[in-house]
């Protein structure tokens, strides 16, 4: 790259960023989506078996392992397609914005399949942990606590902006730390003027 | 040290963030699921009760492991500034952050296959490892030209 055009990586040209967005926050909210269905039948098809260990629990963990990952590849695919100079800063703005791409289109894809493919969906869900819950040996109270805090978050997932307000900054923040990685092994070093 | 403004902005989100793990009972609720700091965190965590440290009876917003992470990526973050200063042998700290990656896994696959079950001390140790080497991985990008001679 000359002199110039490495120049001009300095300023801050957004449309730079929206190829690796657009592709790696698509790419990771399909894959963030259609896991969390995966784990959404296999909850609403399974037998209450009185375990805490279910899999509507386990996906979020699964997901989150998943999508952290996405800061990464964006940057990869910034210094693959764009420009292989990137500095500290800028890394740091798209690992953030992908991670903020994947929680809105995946919860896009959520509601939409809600609304066309299977409305009962969340209903399921619920019926499902609930009966979880009462199969499980421990007192009645508890059990009641338990099951009017689970409804209580199921409600509150199923806001549509609700859920883009509580999953952009911990999902942003975790793809801002594994972009500075991607910084770190893929770009090239160049001197930065911040 | 380079980029003093994005460290800064990093160190408060970490902090915030741990702040946030501990869950409802610092905030004086009676339980994490359904609080609002249980809400900021299930997106990223299982927040299985068993498998969560408490606060006085109060199940912390995420399990040990992501608390683990959380808390290793704090400690490392606050240390950068001195991290910064020690240049022992290159890429050391991304060979540091395999092997932790390495445990993670390790711990994870013994107790999926039954080998041994792991216990919340073991997800708290390896995730604090894991969460002080991705610090330590990008410690390196906030050292001044001059200290990499």
């Amino acid at each position: 790259m000359s002199e110039i055009e490495s120049k001009s990586e300095d300023k801050f040209v957004f449309s730079n960023y929206w190829p690796s967005l657009v592709i790696v926050g698509a790419i990771f909210s399909l894959i963030s989506f259609v896991v969390g269905l995966f784990f959404g039948y296999q909850q609403i098809n399974s037998e209450p078996a009185g375990s805490f260990f279910s899999p509507f629990m386990l996906s979020s963990g699964v997901i989150c392992l998943l999508t952290a990952f996405a800061g990464l590849v964006a940057v990869w695919h910034y210094t693959k397609e764009i420009s292989p100079f990137l500095k500290l800063g800028q890394g740091a703005v798209l690992g953030f914005l992908t991670g903020a791409v994947i929680t809105v289109l995946s919860v896009i894809l959520s509601e939409l399949w809600v609304m066309f493919f299977d409305p009962e969906y969340t209903q399921k869900i619920l019926q499902s942990m609930i009966a979880n819950i009462e199969a499980m040996d421990m007192p009645a109270s508890t059990k009641e606590d338990m099951i009017d805090a689970m409804a209580d978050s199921i409600e509150t997932q199923q806001s549509f902006f609700r859920q883009i307000f509580w999953g952009i900054p911990v999902t942003g923040l975790l793809n801002l730390l594994t972009a500075l990685i991607g910084v770190k092994v893929f770009a090239k070093k160049d001197e930065e003027t911040f | 040290m380079k980029h003093l403004w994005l460290y800064t902005g990093i160190l408060v989100s970490l902090f915030l963030l741990v702040i946030v793990s501990l869950g409802g009972a610092v905030w004086g609720a009676e339980q994490t699921i359904g609080h609002w700091t249980g809400n900021l965190l299930q997106g990223v965590c299982h927040q299985m009760p068993q498998r969560s440290f408490s606060i006085n009876g109060v199940q912390m917003a995420v399990n040990t492991r992501c608390f683990g992470i959380f808390s290793g990526l704090l400690a490392g973050w606050l240390l950068i500034p001195l991290l910064i200063k020690v240049r022992p042998g290159k890429n050391w700290t991304l060979h540091f952050l395999l092997v932790t990656v390495m445990f993670q896994i390790i711990d994870f696959a013994g107790n999926l296959m039954e080998i041994w079950t792991n216990t919340n001390s073991s997800r708290f140790l390896t995730g604090i490892l894991l969460g002080f080497a991705v610090s330590l991985v990008i410690s390196e990008l906030f050292k001044q030209k001059n200290l990499e001679l």
